[in-house]
């Protein structure tokens, strides 16, 4: 056991001292193996902040199940389902409450500036639980009037501030031009803006209609279910599903938000061009690790030919260079992974991105660049077969 | 007690068809345990080959060589590696590690023995790097050393495993008179006190009365070799 154990940690210590002792070269390979952390840590950031961004209305709703038409591809692009499936969903006991969502996107005109910009309209019944916006109680009884919005104060600062309009107000409502129609704005709520949408707008059925007098009010966009305290969701579900015909689909919450997030994973570039962005990091992190590896064993053929020579094996040689691949990772990691949270701070609050160092992503950033390293380790090592002791006299 | 080195009939080529050139031809040769043997001859005369062989180094063609007990004919790459752990290795430059320090460079050596923790690895280099004078400057690594001290390092790294043969390959070569005689005198005088055999290749002509024989080579062959160990 002790044996093995300095079988790992004197190539580590050797490897070490060697990369010590020339400062200048240490610098350089931890700049780079830093660099490539940063590039990304910062494309696997941005895409899971958009990722996270896109569901941000979906997580927002506090519903245990939804009803859905199984021709939704997102959120903000509905297919309508008849509002008689949420009455039916009633008819299994465990369900309490079925609550229709209507969903459009009109314009919004900016009552700073006058410029337009289309906005997300979220329409629900305000007295049922279904939503648990934060801020949405304190303005269930105001949105019951004629005309009354909500406005999501986390929506692009393009739709005007809002919040400060609001205050200088005084409690009087804003009035606002949304989609052609002279609405009020009667206070904020909190949900975020995703992919689809820049904003929202949370209004009652009511006010809905009025906006819209051209839909058809026999369909909605999403149902919301609420179950009884203790019902078990996934069974429930199974039951809805018996119960329902084929033209809606029943999800959890994790299933819809999942839904939601494969379309833009799997029908957008998105995901694809922060994975091969984070590759690009990778590679180049991987040729500058390989060249200051290689670059230290050709300046160290004698000295390699010599403890080969001496009776040092092949496989402790290897496990030297992979100690310096090892060192190079963890030292360039360290000051990556810091100056990447700053990023994330920075740049989050410039993009309204979601962005936010956690263990899990520093695990898996701390691999990718321990598995870039190790590569460049194992194609450098290929040099040591040039330290040859029998040419050393 | 065996005879560290037994060579006989053994017969080494480079290259291939054409171009293949014989640079050694069927040399026997014995060494006395203790004994120093020094190798002259020209260049190209096969010394330096011979010693590569001896040292385990390079694999065995043709011939019987039994080092410190091995039979290099029938041995692997394992048998190699293990063989090279108990020879001591002087080269014509010191090659000591640049960024270990005097000690540490000694201390390498004894990495590869089971059994030794760290602080008795480093208490048998100071005490090796006493015996050839350099207690003082243990901590100093090689770029802070001149070339005498350097290759008396050398010499310590050589003797710290406690190796029952040492290959010498013009150890003088990068010195002047004065230190490559001292330094020969220094190793002489260890391998003595330990009863190591050393076989040494030369060029210098100053330092063959340190040996107690000479062995002359010239075009593969052993041209002078009274045999030892029966004087």
């Amino acid at each position: 056991m002790m044996r093995r154990f300095e079988s790992l940690l004197l190539p580590l210590r050797l490897s070490w001292r060697q990369l010590r002792a020339e400062r200048a070269r240490l610098l350089a390979a931890m700049a780079g193996v830093m660099f490539a952390c940063v590039l990304v840590f910062m494309q696997i950031g941005f895409r899971a902040a958009l990722f996270d961004s896109a569901t941000s209305l979906l997580s927002a709703m506090r519903a245990e199940l939804f009803l859905l038409n199984p021709l939704t591809t997102a959120s903000f692009r509905p297919e309508p389902l008849p509002r008689i499936r949420a009455h039916q969903a009633l008819g299994i006991d465990a369900v309490r409450q079925a609550v229709p969502v209507y969903m459009a996107q009109v314009t919004w005109r900016n009552p700073e500036n006058g410029t337009r910009r289309t906005i997300q309209l979220v329409a629900f019944d305000i007295e049922s639980d279904a939503m648990g916006f934060s801020g949405l109680p304190a303005l269930a009884d105001a949105l019951k009037q004629p005309d009354a919005v909500a406005f999501d104060r986390r929506s692009r600062p393009e739709f005007g501030d809002v919040a400060r309009l609001l205050e200088a107000r005084q409690g009087t409502p804003l009035p606002v031009q949304i989609g052609g129609r002279q609405m009020n704005v009667m206070g904020l709520v909190d949900i975020g803006p995703s992919f689809g949408a820049d904003g929202n707008l949370v209004l009652s059925e009511t006010n809905f209609r009025r906006l819209l007098p051209n839909r058809d009010f026999s369909s909605a966009d999403l149902v919301a279910l609420r179950l009884q305290p203790g019902a078990d969701p996934a069974d429930v579900q199974a039951r809805l599903r018996a119960l329902l015909p084929p033209d809606v689909v029943v999800l959890t919450q994790p299933d819809l938000v999942a839904w939601e997030r494969r379309y833009w994973e799997e029908a957008t570039p998105i995901g694809f061009i922060f994975t091969f962005g984070s590759l690009m990091g990778l590679i180049v992190g991987m040729v500058i690790v390989y060249q200051i590896l290689f670059s230290d064993i050709a300046s160290h053929l004698r000295e390699y030919a010599t403890l080969k020579a001496m009776g040092y094996s092949n496989g402790y040689l290897a496990r030297v260079v992979l100690s310096a691949a090892l060192v190079l990772a963890v030292l360039g990691f360290v000051p990556g992974a810091v100056a990447s949270a700053i990023l994330y701070d920075v740049v989050g609050s410039a993009t309204f991105l979601p962005l936010g160092m956690s263990w899990g992503r520093g695990a898996l950033v701390f691999s990718l660049i321990f598995g870039m390293c190790a590569a460049a380790g194992l194609l450098a090592m290929r040099k040591l077969r040039d330290a040859q002791p029998a040419d050393m006299f | 007690m065996t005879d560290p080195v037994v060579l006989e009939g053994v017969s080494h080529a480079f290259g291939e068809g054409e171009l293949r050139r014989l640079v050694l031809r069927d040399v026997a040769l014995r060494m006395a345990p203790g004994e120093i043997v020094l190798l002259t001859g020209p260049s190209g005369s096969g010394k330096t080959t011979l010693l590569t062989l001896v040292g385990a180094l390079r694999a065995l063609q043709a011939g019987s060589a039994r080092v410190l007990g091995v039979e290099l004919a029938e041995a692997g790459e394992g048998q190699r590696l293990s063989l090279r752990r108990q020879i001591g290795f002087i080269f014509q430059n010191h090659n000591l590690l640049g960024f270990l320090d005097a000690r540490q460079n000694v201390a390498m050596t004894l990495e590869m023995q089971p059994g030794l923790g760290e602080r008795q690895r480093l208490a048998r280099a100071d005490e090796v790097l006493a015996a050839v004078g350099l207690a003082e400057h243990r901590h100093k690594p090689p770029s802070q050393l001149s070339g005498g001290q350097r290759q008396r390092v050398a010499i310590a790294r050589a003797l710290v495993g406690e190796p029952g043969l040492i290959l010498a390959d013009e150890p003088t070569a990068a010195l002047d008179k004065a230190s490559g005689h001292e330094v020969v005198s220094l190793l002489r005088g260890m391998a003595r006190q330990r009863g190591v055999s050393i076989l040494m290749v030369t060029h210098d002509p100053r330092i063959l009365d340190v040996a107690d024989r000479v062995v002359a080579m010239e075009d593969g062959r052993i041209v002078s070799a009274p045999p030892a160990g029966r004087d």
